[in-house]
């Protein structure tokens, strides 16, 4: 008796105690309850920041693709895909908060009728949506010191990576699924990697398309650029099968400004093409860049 | 014996022509001068060409024979579970064993295939004789049941993309040494040629097969070997390509009629021209990128379909 009276004056208290902030979402400038101890993820960029600033979730979509986040994930209740949210189970965790966003952004309005959801899509400006995230957590959470320094410390890769590609030339993203290719351009997906690194594209034709523009290996012996960053899809979701750099390691490829020089860069497919715009996502990039281009 | 020299000419003039359309420009002239261009050739163009030509021709005579076996004109293989049951095994193939070589890959999808045209066979078998209409419809629900749960183990298994690129094929991935097991099916293909007189006569039903002679079983089987091994190679290597298997064989035989011995090979014939056609539409039509031939052929297909079902009729010969 006396616990369920603690507890209800606990609850009671709490939202005295609940202070509002008012961070920048995808939807806009929203008021949230800060320090909500009970939140429920269901975007991957966004676990990744939260992990950056030590923020555990109770609730977690599975799977989570990123090996990286295992400790992030390890204990949390599994509240359905990154796709289909498990609404059960999402109500029976009563969550405080509820983060989604991205692949999860169509459920926002229903996961909104369960508990305050924050719609943290990160989608046309990686990096800049990614830091405006980091410092919204950091808001919500009471940890804008940390969230600072995660940002200079981001910043400080950037212009090391922006360094390490100066003068490299131009470059092409390409996408490998399987045996087939697709290229992105600068007002595309990927396109963030241009304009942050301020890369020049080797072609501008290449329109903005969620999966690309499907090439053959000609295109890419034709347009031949200096640099060739690589993201290979089966490895985004860990699966196996006809590598990236089997798939490339052909006559046409081989015969590349990019391949002879060495700058055919692999990036890791899962911080790019999963958690694109979460904190340590954006740092792994950014050192894969970086050491492409050993000598600066 | 002229209009027979004109198709194969014209054939040929396209393939001339498709070796010079691609992203890299290369003339003729440049084959003499410039030592980048054989290379070029060699590397891409050509096997592209012969990738083409093969999956059209190949696909145009599985659709063939399979429509003799079931005695029905409008399934193919890769509306009727075939092809589905070639994307099967490859996803089967990619779940448990990623790394397998790629004649493993090939012999579990041809296996699936073979499965599911058996059930397919077996369905049709049981479907009354007088209702031809049901074996197409029974042949699409049958595929698109094996085609969801293709989907759903993709989905599962977050391969839905990855699966995507084998249900939707086209020709940009084709570069030499890695399409060189399509000459298999090309085999394939040319060894059912001699058997198509049996063929012919299995497209006459089991009774008049047996009362010909003819062991029905075993050719039956025969037919979906060859139509499984090939589908599953088209399949593994380019994708599936639909409506080839479709419209061709019926294009065929409504202006050559059924003798399968002398049809084969415009079938044959007429099946690398579309699918040549479409692709090399597809190669220029969005220049420098590319549209998947099936989408294409699609097109393509389509209107020559409807140009066969409504053109004037000649006399009935």
């Amino acid at each position: 008796m006396l616990r369920k009276l603690a507890l209800a004056l606990t609850l009671a208290a709490a939202p005295a105690v609940a202070e509002e902030v008012t961070v920048e979402t995808y939807a806009g400038p929203v008021a949230v309850e800060t320090a909500p101890e009970t939140i429920a993820v269901f975007d991957i960029a966004a676990l990744d920041t939260l992990d950056a600033l030590g923020v555990k979730p109770t609730g977690l979509v599975r799977p989570y693709y990123l090996p990286f986040l295992e400790d992030a994930a390890e204990g949390t209740e599994p509240v359905g895909s990154l796709f289909e949210p498990d609404f059960e189970a999402v109500n029976a965790l009563q969550p405080d908060l509820i983060i989604a966003g991205g692949r999860s952004q169509e459920q926002v309005p229903n996961l909104a009728k369960l508990a305050p959801t924050l719609d943290m899509t990160i989608w046309e400006d990686t990096i800049g949506q990614g830091l405006a995230r980091l410092e919204a957590y950091g808001k919500i959470f009471g940890k804008e010191d940390e969230a600072a320094e995660l940002h200079a410390e981001f910043e400080a890769k950037l212009e090391a990576a922006k360094a390490a590609v100066g003068g490299k030339g131009n470059a092409l993203i390409v996408l490998t699924n399987g045996p087939k290719i697709s290229a992105y351009g600068a007002a595309g997906r990927f396109g963030w990697l241009h304009t942050a690194l301020e890369l020049p594209e080797a072609v501008e034709a290449v329109e903005q398309t969620t999966h690309g523009e499907a090439i053959s290996f000609e295109f890419i012996r034709e347009v031949d650029p200096d640099i060739l960053l690589v993201i290979d899809r089966l490895s985004a979701t860990g699966q196996e099968g006809d590598s990236a750099a089997t798939t490339l390691d052909n006559a046409l490829i081989r015969d590349t400004k990019a391949w002879k020089s060495g700058q055919v860069v692999f990036l890791s497919a899962a911080p790019v093409y999963i958690s694109g715009g979460g904190i340590q996502s954006l740092n792994i990039v950014m050192d894969e860049i970086q050491a492409a281009f050993p000598g600066n | 014996m002229f209009s027979k020299l004109l198709s194969v000419a014209g054939l040929v003039a396209l393939a001339i022509l498709s070796l010079f359309v691609g992203v890299i420009d290369l003339t003729p002239g440049d084959l003499l001068t410039n030592p980048d261009a054989l290379p070029l050739m060699i590397q891409s163009r050509a096997p592209r060409l012969f990738a083409v030509l093969i999956t059209g021709s190949a696909l145009a005579i599985c659709g063939t024979i399979m429509q003799m076996l079931v005695r029905n004109r409008f399934v193919e293989p890769m509306t009727a579970g075939t092809g589905q049951g070639a994307a099967l095994g490859i996803l089967l193939v990619t779940m448990f064993a990623p790394g397998a070589a790629i004649l493993v890959k090939m012999a579990v999808s041809a296996a699936c295939a073979l499965v599911t045209s058996l059930g397919f066979l077996a369905i049709v078998r049981r479907l009354p004789p007088t209702e031809p209409l049901f074996v197409p419809l029974v042949g699409l629900a049958y595929g698109g049941i094996i085609g969801a749960v293709v989907t759903f183990f993709a989905y599962q298994a977050d391969l839905l993309q990855y699966i995507d690129v084998w249900m939707s094929g086209e020709f940009s991935g084709v570069l030499q040494g890695r399409y060189e097991l399509l000459w298999l099916a090309a085999l394939v293909a040319l060894i059912s040629y001699f058997a198509a007189d049996q063929f012919s006569i299995v497209g006459m039903g089991q009774t008049v097969s047996v009362n010909l002679g003819l062991n029905y079983r075993q050719v039956m089987l025969l037919g979906l070997v060859a139509i499984a091994i090939v589908t599953a190679l088209t399949v593994v290597t380019v994708g599936m390509i639909p409506f080839v298997g479709l419209v061709v064989p019926n294009i065929v035989s409504r202006i050559w009629g059924d003798d399968l011995r002398a049809t084969l090979p415009v079938t044959a014939w007429m099946g690398a021209t579309l699918v040549l056609v479409s692709d090399v539409i597809g190669r220029v039509l969005r220049f420098p990128f590319e549209i998947p031939v099936g989408t294409v052929f699609g097109v393509v297909g389509t209107v020559m379909f409807l140009w066969l079902l409504y053109r004037p009729a000649r006399d009935a010969g």
